[in-house]
């Protein structure tokens, strides 16, 4: 494989790493209540905040299983930093993938994880070779569900209280896109497909 | 919760009971079998790992902690032969979440006997181990399996598709579940 090319473009954004001057921007949403959900590691004060970006400042390739790419959504023009969006490689044998991402509420409803979602996922189909990509999603959060209807992933799974999040009973949703799914007409390097029931 | 039930549980025509070290040639009748372990996780067994496994059920009998397992033989109430087993695993402690399991001989399928033995196991998890939510997963090519779960009254909540490699193949996989409430409102109408 190729290495790594960045940052990437899409129409309104550049896609790049994390660096230290990203503290302030990040502190914006990461600490909301939505984005906590589905971080590695609970975010409360600045401090902790700090400390996850020294962490996501290095992840910047797959080499391995286990290994996660995040890259910052920073707008062209004004260079504000508005989200961000992750891709981890989660299984080898399988090829399988995992994305994730999230947003600075005050800039949403504007097309900007649509351009990086869309972004990431070229990449993950293209060049990281990924077969299947999920996404975890918050069951009440309709915006999110829109958004993957919209760049056109699978429900694959919906769980009703299988586990207790801050005290409640949770609901979750897993979207799936496979890679001929995407790019149905695109030469994929696939491996044979068995005969299905359902 | 913690739980040590009284064994054997009867139910109109079986009996569930702990596997005890007697079991070893009747278990290896169905779990010896290709067309047992097509979709199971295990490939077929030999004696002596039928052996092995029966010596680690005789400690599965309850829940103590997280991850247990209970795993019971079934037999007919008038006759002494296993037909199967059926296992509850405590997945989550915190969330009360329980997973449903059943393997049968195929000379005793289509005759209701795993639907009657896996309900007395979701009336266990319900019941007395005071579960919230009880989900079983399977091939997506293993028919007998969902059909079952459906006749339990689970509904499907997950159609993964190669999502891992089975057996060499993409694997396509089901999850079902039920909550409590479910589960009561069943028991309660009918
Ligand atoms: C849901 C969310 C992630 C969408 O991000 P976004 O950058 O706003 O998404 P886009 O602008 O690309 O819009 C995608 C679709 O989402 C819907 N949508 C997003 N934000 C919306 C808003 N504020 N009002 C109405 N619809 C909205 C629209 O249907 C839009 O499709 P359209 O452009 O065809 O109308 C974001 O709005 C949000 O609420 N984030 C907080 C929660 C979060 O971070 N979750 C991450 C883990 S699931
Ligand atoms: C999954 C498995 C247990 C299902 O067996 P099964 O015989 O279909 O299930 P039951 O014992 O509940 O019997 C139901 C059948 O008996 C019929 N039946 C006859 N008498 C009945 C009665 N008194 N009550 C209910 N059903 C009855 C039902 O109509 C049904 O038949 P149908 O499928 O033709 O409609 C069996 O296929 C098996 O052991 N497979 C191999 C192991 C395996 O794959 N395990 C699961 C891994 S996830």
């Amino acid at each position: 494989m190729s290495s790594l090319r960045l940052p990437i473009e899409t129409d309104h954004l550049v896609l790049r790493p994390f660096e230290r001057g990203d503290l302030e921007a990040v502190c914006r949403y990461h600490v909301l209540p939505t984005v906590q959900r589905y971080v590695e590691r609970p975010t409360r004060y600045h401090e902790d905040v700090a400390k996850v970006i020294s962490i996501m400042r290095d992840q910047v390739e797959l080499h391995r299983p286990g290994d996660t790419l995040t890259l910052a959504m920073v707008r062209k023009g004004d260079h504000a930093l508005v989200g961000q969006v992750s891709l981890r490689w989660s299984d080898a044998t399988a090829s399988q993938g995992e994305l994730r991402f999230a947003i600075d509420p005050a800039e949403s409803g504007k097309g900007y994880l649509t351009q990086a979602l869309t972004a990431l996922i070229d990449l993950a189909f293209d060049h990281f070779r990924i077969h299947r990509l999920m996404v975890r999603c918050d069951g009440r959060s309709h915006h999110s569900v829109k958004l993957m209807q919209k760049l056109g992933l699978r429900l694959e799974a919906h769980y009703r209280e299988h586990a207790l999040f801050q005290g409640e009973w949770d609901e979750e949703l897993h979207f799936a896109l496979l890679d001929r799914e995407w790019r149905p007409s695109a030469q994929v390097v696939d491996l044979p497909v068995r005969g299905r029931v359902a | 919760m913690a739980l040590h039930p009284d064994y054997p549980l009867l139910t109109a025509r079986l009996r569930l009971r702990p596997f005890t070290r007697g079991d070893v040639d009747a278990v290896h009748a169905y779990r010896g079998r290709e067309d047992v372990a097509r979709y199971l996780f295990d490939p077929p067994l030999s004696r002596d790992e039928c052996a092995l496994a029966i010596q680690q059920r005789s400690t599965q009998t309850g829940f103590l902690e997280e991850g247990d397992r209970i795993v019971l033989a079934v037999e007919k109430r008038d006759d002494e032969g296993i037909v199967g087993e059926v296992s509850l695993i405590w997945r989550s402690v915190e969330a009360r979440q329980g997973e449903l399991g059943w393997i049968f001989h195929p000379d005793h399928h289509g005759r209701g006997y795993a639907t009657e033995a896996t309900n007395a196991m979701l009336d266990l998890g319900f019941g007395p181990a005071d579960l919230h939510r009880i989900f079983a997963r399977c091939d997506a090519r293993n028919v007998p399996s969902w059909r079952l779960m459906e006749r339990l009254g689970m509904r499907r909540e997950a159609h993964f598709r190669e999502h891992a490699r089975f057996k060499g193949e993409w694997d396509e996989e089901f999850y079902y579940a039920i909550l409590r409430d479910e589960w009561l409102s069943l028991r309660h109408s009918g």
